[in-house]
């Protein structure tokens, strides 16, 4: 394999790092015993592996002949240009620029791959995660923690994904001073998903975007437990804001429970499917997260604050708006029963929740109707 | 010899006359049938020559000539059997020529001379004019429906040759409807709850709206759509006969009187065949479900599990209101003037109640939804979000409304959309809605903001106008303007399809 000797080693580590079946242990080990260019000629079998890996490879020949592969498709050449032109940062495990928090990490990274600036890291970090189909009320209980913590100079790592990650990360942004982070599952040059371009643009701009993954690497499904374990470890505090009985969100709390992250959950109704998993979790001894307050206690910041109001320009509801609010904050509502509850016709109902739809109070899915509170165009 | 005798087939669903000339000549002892026979015809000289063995005649040893006029296109079914018989016996002078005058004969024969019922008797005798009729015995009440001179039922070729020979008297048969028990037609007041899933299927009776119930498993759409029958008027005469007509010639089951006087209900299942909802066939063109449902409903249910090409096929009969088989031998329009109800879960986990309850991925919603290609999703003025039930509608004790009281407002109302446009509130053109559906100021004010908000396209525009031009209808007194809590409701029952469409026009 010839490559100019103006590729720096980054440009083998990018490489590297988006070999198939390349996993954080693998590539640790090959980067223990040699500088990147060196471990890049092992890998695709042009120089004899040290003992562990050369173990490995003899066991499994038909890794060797992915790599060998693989060392062909990824020139590190190219693998260098394109993280030139997508203003990606390699830091190597043993990179100054690399995260203490998670240099100590039994599984961390080999390599990060980071789009912005980390300085963030410096202050004190809160993780918010939740279900990417989260309720309304969800969406705005991330967007508000992300605004208030940002406001406070806390930095909100989160993981750009729909639902309760992405609210969280507008509302961190919504605030001037925000330096929010995300840590994501495919490389970290092309937003995934795709209605997340400019949220991700934006966070990349104004915080930063980090992955174990060089850029170009497809957002599969196998990579996102992995990437939770990361963000679980750049955190000192996570919030589980909604999830089910089972998601994403309960394995980042996994590791930021072995980790002795202090875990927070916001508490859900009962019988709401979508805190089933939150809800689960306090049982299980995570503390109840009900404002930023007590977030900011566990970081041991008490900081007090008089009431921060949002200015909310909606028109005020009136008559019978007011009562169809009042019902919708108990919980999601469908026409049928606000009809019930107010003993209108069904066409009257209809009139004043178009009207408060109009207005911005309330929010339809699938037939149910959800309040929107001042964070609502955020969420 | 030569002997004319007329008779008629069927042509997918309607019926066509035949005249059977049969011809004794001199030549080597045979029969041959021209005229574009099928197989099931050329079969029929076997038969007919073993009926009249079995009823006492000999076989005429001439060359015989039988042919199927008019000469061109296909000719099919084993109805013609007993026209050819009587041909044959006309020719070999064992009947005389003017018995016979002004009779057609329809039926197929056995072996054994017993004249056998056929599919599709009704448009059958339609299609003869002036002439009295001789059916099989057990047809005579789908016969008399649709005759226009007398009916005489045989049941044995014998039989009719008593009459024909030896001037008897015609047999007396009963006419016996078929064994089948009358159709129980559900009744509204059996479903509880559901005030909105109710309305909109009052709506869509009302305004002959296409309608599509989106819900969770065990919301009851099910339920709700085979009411809908219950609350349609009754066919009228012309309505009825036609449907009469579809039924008899796909061989479907017919009520004991006949007529088919209730809207029809079909409600095929997702893993049935294009031909088998479109209609259709190899050789005979067999009408489709889409065609048994004409002038009543037809409902798809889980339509989201049925193949695109069977979907994408039913947009022609649901501009035109007739299908048309795409073969180069089969031509022939089979009506479809029908009501789609439609019913889906809102995803393929079949979710459970309010928002953050479903499990699916965002890829696995987009392959669900969009297998309603837009134009057969744009064909529904109504879809209807159905929730499940709460526990205390259920167990409620007093019954929801009946259907007699339903029905009596759709009448009413279809009454007023006929009085007032000629047509039922699903055909108002869009340049005649602001004459027969004009809004209230507040009315248009709330659907330019949903326009302005990019959740209703210009064609969604015209379709919550003549549903809101319905909801209008239904309510008592006249209301010459539509109000804004009547747009407001039409826009409520035009949910988008799932999450994944949340917030795009429609």
């Amino acid at each position: 394999m010839s490559c100019p000797s103006s590729t720096p080693p980054e440009g083998y580590l990018a490489s590297l790092a988006g070999f198939d079946r390349m996993t954080t242990a693998r590539l640790a080990s090959l980067l223990a015993h040699h500088d990147p260019v060196a471990a890049f000629h092992v890998a695709v079998g042009d120089a004899p592996p040290p003992p562990g890996i050369g173990a490995l490879l003899a066991k499994d020949d038909t890794l060797a002949e992915t790599w060998r592969r693989d060392g062909r498709l990824r020139d590190p050449a190219e693998c260098w240009q394109r993280c030139v032109d997508t203003g990606t940062t390699v830091i190597a495990h043993d990179d100054p620029r690399y995260p203490a928090a998670l240099f100590h990490d039994p599984r961390a990274p080999a390599v990060l791959f980071v789009r912005g600036d980390l300085s963030m890291l410096d202050a004190r970090r809160v993780g918010i995660v939740g279900t990417r189909n989260a309720t309304q009320r969800g969406r705005e209980t991330a967007a508000e923690f992300g605004f208030e913590l940002s406001a406070l100079g806390v930095t909100v790592v989160s993981g750009l994904a729909k639902g309760i990650d992405g609210a969280a990360h507008r509302g961190a942004l919504a605030h001037p001073d925000a330096r929010p982070l995300a840590v994501v599952g495919n490389g970290p040059d092309a937003p995934y998903p795709k209605q997340h371009a400019s949220l991700w643009a934006e966070v990349s701009a104004r915080g930063a975007v980090v992955s174990e993954w060089p850029p170009g690497t497809r957002p599969d499904a196998f990579r996102f437990p992995l990437r939770n374990r990361i963000l679980a470890a750049l955190v000192e505090v996570l919030v589980v804001v909604e999830s089910r009985e089972r998601g994403g969100s309960l394995i980042t709390a996994k590791e930021a429970g072995e980790r002795g992250v202090e875990l927070f959950a916001v508490p859900g109704p009962v019988d709401s499917r979508a805190s089933a998993g939150t809800n689960q979790l306090l049982c299980d001894g995570a503390a109840p997260a009900t404002s930023v307050d007590d977030l900011m206690m566990a970081l041991g910041l008490d900081q007090r604050r008089a009431g921060r109001t949002r200015f909310d320009g909606r028109r005020r509801p009136d008559g019978d708006g007011v009562d169809v609010l009042g019902h919708c904050r108990q919980g999601a509502r469908t026409i049928e029963q606000l009809m019930l509850l107010l003993d209108r016709p069904i066409a009257d109902t209809a009139m004043i929740v178009a009207r408060l739809e109009h207005d911005g109070w309330l929010r339809e899915t699938g037939g149910w109707f959800e309040t929107i509170d001042v964070w609502g165009d955020l969420a | 010899m030569f002997a004319s005798v007329p008779s008629a087939m069927l042509r997918g669903a309607r019926g066509q006359a035949v005249q059977v000339e049969v011809h004794l000549g001199k030549g080597l002892p045979g029969l041959h049938i021209v005229g574009l026979p099928d197989e099931s015809i050329r079969e029929a000289r076997d038969r007919a020559r073993a009926a009249l063995a079995s009823s006492g005649f000999d076989w005429p040893n001439h060359l015989i000539t039988i042919s199927l006029a008019p000469c061109d296109g296909r000719k099919t079914g084993s109805g013609l059997d007993l026209a050819i018989a009587v041909g044959v016996l006309v020719v070999a002078g064992f009947i005389d020529v003017s018995r016979i005058e002004g009779l057609a004969f329809i039926g197929e024969l056995g072996l054994d001379g017993s004249v056998r019922p056929i599919r599709g008797v009704v448009p059958i005798v339609a299609a003869i004019e002036n002439s009295d009729v001789v059916v099989p015995a057990s047809t005579l009440v789908e016969a008399n429906i649709a005759a226009r001179g007398q009916v005489h039922p045989v049941r044995t070729l014998r039989e009719l040759l008593a009459t024909l020979c030896d001037g008897e008297p015609w047999p007396d048969h009963e006419p016996r409807g078929p064994d089948i028990a009358p159709l129980h037609v559900p009744d509204l007041c059996e479903v509880q709850g559901q005030p909105l899933a109710r309305l909109a299927l009052e709506i869509a009776a009302a305004g002959a709206h296409h309608s599509l119930f989106m819900g969770p498993p065990g919301s009851g759409k099910t339920m709700l759509a085979s009411r809908l029958p219950g609350i349609l008027p009754p066919l009228e005469r012309a309505q009825a006969l036609e449907a009469t007509m579809v039924h008899s010639a796909a061989g479907a089951p017919l009520p004991p009187s006949g007529l088919i006087e209730r809207p029809p209900f079909r409600a095929p299942h997702h893993t049935s065949s294009q031909v088998a909802i479109i209609g259709g066939g190899s050789q005979v063109a067999r009408p489709g479900e889409v065609s048994l449902a004409h002038h009543g409903v037809l409902f798809l249910d889980e339509i989201a599990e049925f193949p695109a090409s069977v979907l994408d096929s039913l947009r022609q009969p649901l501009e035109d209101g007739v299908v048309l088989p795409h073969r180069s031998q089969l031509r022939d329009p089979m009506p479809a003037r029908f009501l789609l109800i439609a019913a889906m879960n809102p995803c393929p986990c079949g979710g459970g109640g309010g928002p953050g309850d479903c499990t699916c991925g965002d890829a696995a919603l987009q392959r669900y939804t969009r297998r309603l290609s837009g134009p057969v999703l744009d064909r529904f003025d109504l879809r209807v979000n159905v929730h499940r039930p709460a526990i205390d509608e259920i167990m409620a004790s007093e019954p929801g409304e009946p259907s007699s009281v339903v029905a009596a407002r759709v009448l009413e109302a279809r009454r007023k959309a006929l009085d007032r446009q000629a047509c039922l509130n699903r055909s108002i053109e869009p340049a005649d809605l602001d004459r027969f559906a004009p809004l209230e100021p507040a009315a248009r004010a709330r659907l330019r903001h949903e326009m302005e908000r990019g959740r209703l396209s210009g064609r969604g525009y015209h379709r919550v106008r003549r549903v809101a031009r319905t909801i209008a209808d239904l309510r008592e007194g006249c209301s010459a303007a539509i109000s804004e809590a009547d747009a407001a409701l039409a826009l409520e029952l035009r949910a988008p399809l799932s999450r994944a469409q949340q917030g795009r026009a429609a």
